[in-house]
């Protein structure tokens, strides 16, 4: 955990569950693993916010808790790691993905997983249905099987997943709680590091729930409905057969669907749609086959692309085998030969697809920080690995002054960096060579704190900006409210333009300011995660591997 | 007069030249007529965010998830503390996970140590049952019968700790402070009856 994770981290928190979370969130991954008793002596916050923000962070996934490591009986010990409550940046992704892939249905479950952190199935479905029927004309309501197959396909592609039984430390927690269908709790013993959601086997099983139903629209309601609403509402706190089992959005899913997305549209950019085309067919075959972690895809042979491409491109046989060779030597290295058999066995190349993006991603922050010469300086090194001062200038074709200048700049912000190779023992200057080499896997890992502490600072100037313009916003949201109440009750245009014209002219000219430049930090707070997330990615592949 | 010097003394600073360690002949950096600019200068600019479709409706996703959050109960208050809420109510959002049944029933036990320790003492406890006395009295007078039952709770917890302060750390000794007391408050109600003889 460093100090850039830690601040984003402690902002994220206080955005989304507030101060107190924070604070709690935010002393739990500077101390690691502690007990309540420390948390509330240390942060001085009560006893009863120390167990909800605990709560909070232990429903959303954040936070584990074991028994103490001084043996049994020492009191639970809670544990919090940065990188969950980072993934929050990446939240509209993963709900914009769902959308693409299963429509809003798909989009509002995600939505509600992401929320609440763990959910129940039934829930989960009962409030998506009500939503989706909030949104629908009147008269119309959105059956509960809809959203139920929406989930089960969800479930299918792994998506979602169960949250995991917890081994706990005393026997008691076996008592499951009485249901139809009990979850597969395996008697875990009490082991260092958590399990994952998918060392459990019924990890993307769904339970038999017993739902029928429609979902239910909020009305304006009266007394006689609301007592009518009310008795509905004890009626319908009935069991469904799966109390206990509850979901969790899979993150690692997606980032694997975000990674094959990146590699076609790198493919696109490149060479040309079709190309892209014939990648995407084969990540789509080789999408069961192939482990989270694998360097390259299962062998695939030229036949079977041609059986599965899509109908809409019938390209001959010829072309195809064409196409294949082009990837091949393309010097990106997306597509590899692995074999002759079937006309020729293919394989893409995962991690060496993440390196490659990793290393184009360095090379763009060079040359929008430093100057298009400064970038082909740094791609010269990273191509020819190490170089004397003359052979930079000589290679690049830039003048020797400003190569220097150039290198120096590059090294100062720690880009590049000095070998030096003695002739003799004594390191004297005159007879030891200086080669300036860059090593992608430490660049990557500064530019990715970097980019974490770009994140922070955005997030902190949009919370000064909102809090600049406060008493302005809170006029606002007034005059809102009661102009929607007058609507509502149906006032004269006179009034309306009365109520709106409390807000002066200047004033609306500032509010106008105000909303672009949040929108403004926002955004470049999405498109900042779109970085971490490559970054991230070649850095786990890369540790993974060596 | 004396400070001109025509050609020679050109350059005439507050400050004693050799003392500070220029030496003639050095140019000096050019005068500051400002202060330093807050941020570097910046050679190149950085290019505009993508704009798209795809980008506004992420932002809008971005927006309302955040609006959303803070309506939830995941969102803590900080106030919350004061009204003193019982810790039933920590758990309305777990809805039936046993896990945090779990660590609710563990919280207890550190609970239940905390009183073992008051009542380890038997003069403790016998204080403990005078303030509660006067509790009652005091809650009485309450309006609210509500607030009651959360106030004693809280107050339990406070008195029960400003108690634990008083006892050991009034003087810093290792005795409790009811070992000094002489029994003067010990028996004052029966001073009515003043013909039985007292042994």
């Amino acid at each position: 955990m460093t100090a850039q994770e830690v601040r984003l981290c402690g902002l994220l928190l206080r955005e989304h569950f507030g101060e107190v979370v924070e604070k709690v969130g935010t002393h739990l991954l500077k101390g690691g693993a502690q007990n309540l008793r420390t948390i509330i002596h240390e942060t001085g916050i009560s006893l009863d916010l120390v167990k909800k923000s605990l709560c909070v962070l232990v429903q959303h996934g954040a936070c584990v808790f074991r028994s103490g490591r001084k043996g049994a009986g020492s009191p639970t010990e809670y544990q919090t790691c940065c990188d969950r409550i980072l993934r929050i940046l990446r939240y509209p992704r993963y709900i914009y993905t769902a959308k693409t892939l299963y429509g809003d249905t798909g989009e509002l479950i995600i939505e509600e997983l992401l929320q609440r952190g763990h959910m129940t199935m039934s829930g989960t479905i009962k409030t998506v249905a009500d939503r989706l029927t909030q949104n629908m004309e009147e008269g119309r309501s959105m059956d509960y099987s809809e959203v139920s197959s929406a989930f089960f396909r969800l479930v299918e592609t792994h998506f979602l997943q169960r949250c995991p039984p917890l081994a706990g430390a005393e026997p008691k927690d076996s008592a499951t709680p009485a249901a139809p269908a009990p979850p597969g709790t395996p008697a875990a013993p009490v082991s260092t590091a958590p399990p994952t959601p998918e060392s459990f086997p019924d990890c993307y099983k769904v339970p038999h729930v017993t739902l029928v139903g429609r979902g239910k629209r909020q009305l304006a309601s009266e007394d006689g409905e609301d007592q009518r609403n009310a008795k509905k509402a004890k009626m319908d706190s009935q069991t469904h057969g799966d109390e206990g089992i509850c979901w969790q959005v899979n993150f690692e899913r997606f980032h694997l669907h975000f990674r094959d997305q990146a590699i076609i549209s790198a493919v696109a950019n490149k060479l040309d749609q079709t190309s892209s085309e014939i990648v995407r067919t084969m990540l789509r075959m080789s999408e069961v086959t192939t482990s989270p972690t694998a360097t390259c895809t299962k062998p695939l042979s030229a036949n079977e692309i041609f059986r599965s491409l899509p109908t809409s491109y019938n390209i001959p046989r010829p072309i195809l085998d064409q196409y294949l060779t082009l990837l091949i030597d393309d010097p990106m290295e997306f597509v590899g030969k692995a074999g002759e058999s079937g006309g020729g066995m293919y394989v893409v190349n995962m991690h060496r697809a993440l390196a490659n993006l990793a290393r184009a991603t360095l090379e763009s922050v060079v040359q929008e920080r430093f100057g298009s010469r400064s970038a082909r300086i740094f791609r010269l090194l990273l191509r020819k690995r190490h170089l004397e001062q003359k052979q930079v200038e000589d290679f690049a074709m830039i003048p020797a002054k400003e190569a220097k200048d150039m290198l120096y700049t590059l090294l100062s912000q720690n880009l590049v960096q000095l070998q030096e190779i003695p002739k003799t023992p004594d390191y004297a200057p005159s007879r030891t060579f200086y080669l300036y080499t860059v090593n992608q896997l430490p660049t990557a890992r500064m530019l990715l704190q970097n980019c974490y502490k770009t994140v922070a600072n955005l997030v902190e100037r949009r919370l000064f900006e909102s809090k600049e313009s406060k008493r302005l916003l809170e006029k606002s949201q007034r005059i809102e409210a009661i102009l929607a109440s007058l609507q509502a009750s149906g006032a004269e245009p006179e009034q309306l333009t009365e109520v709106e014209e409390m807000i002066t002219a200047p004033e609306k000219q500032q509010l106008e300011a105000l909303r672009l430049h949040i929108n403004k930090l926002d955004s470049a707070e999405n498109q900042v995660d779109e970085t971490i997330f490559l970054l991230e990615s070649y850095i786990n592949s890369t540790a993974s591997t060596s | 007069m004396a400070g001109r010097g025509g050609g020679r003394g050109r350059r005439m600073m507050t400050f004693s030249v050799e003392a500070v360690g220029i030496t003639r002949g050095d140019s000096l950096p050019p005068s500051i007529q400002q202060p330093t600019p807050l941020f570097p200068v910046m050679e190149q600019k950085p290019l505009p965010l993508t704009a798209g479709e795809e980008e506004e409706y992420l932002l809008a996703l971005k927006q309302e998830f955040r609006g959303a959050m803070k309506s939830l109960p995941c969102f803590i208050q900080p106030t919350a503390a004061h009204r003193g809420q019982s810790s039933t109510h920590t758990h309305t959002h777990t809805h039936t996970q046993t896990s945090l049944t779990y660590t609710h029933t563990q919280t207890h036990t550190h609970f239940s140590f905390r009183f073992y320790y008051y009542y380890y003492y038997f003069t403790c406890f016998l204080c403990q049952t005078l303030q509660k006395k006067e509790e009652g009295q005091s809650s009485e007078d309450e309006e609210e019968e509500g607030e009651e039952k959360k106030k004693k709770q809280e107050e339990e917890e406070a008195e029960g700790e400003e108690e634990y302060d008083e006892e050991e750390f009034e003087e810093e000794t290792d005795y409790v402070m009811s070992y000094f007391d002489n029994g003067e408050e010990f028996g004052g109600d029966s001073d009515d009856n003043m013909d039985e003889a007292i042994y």
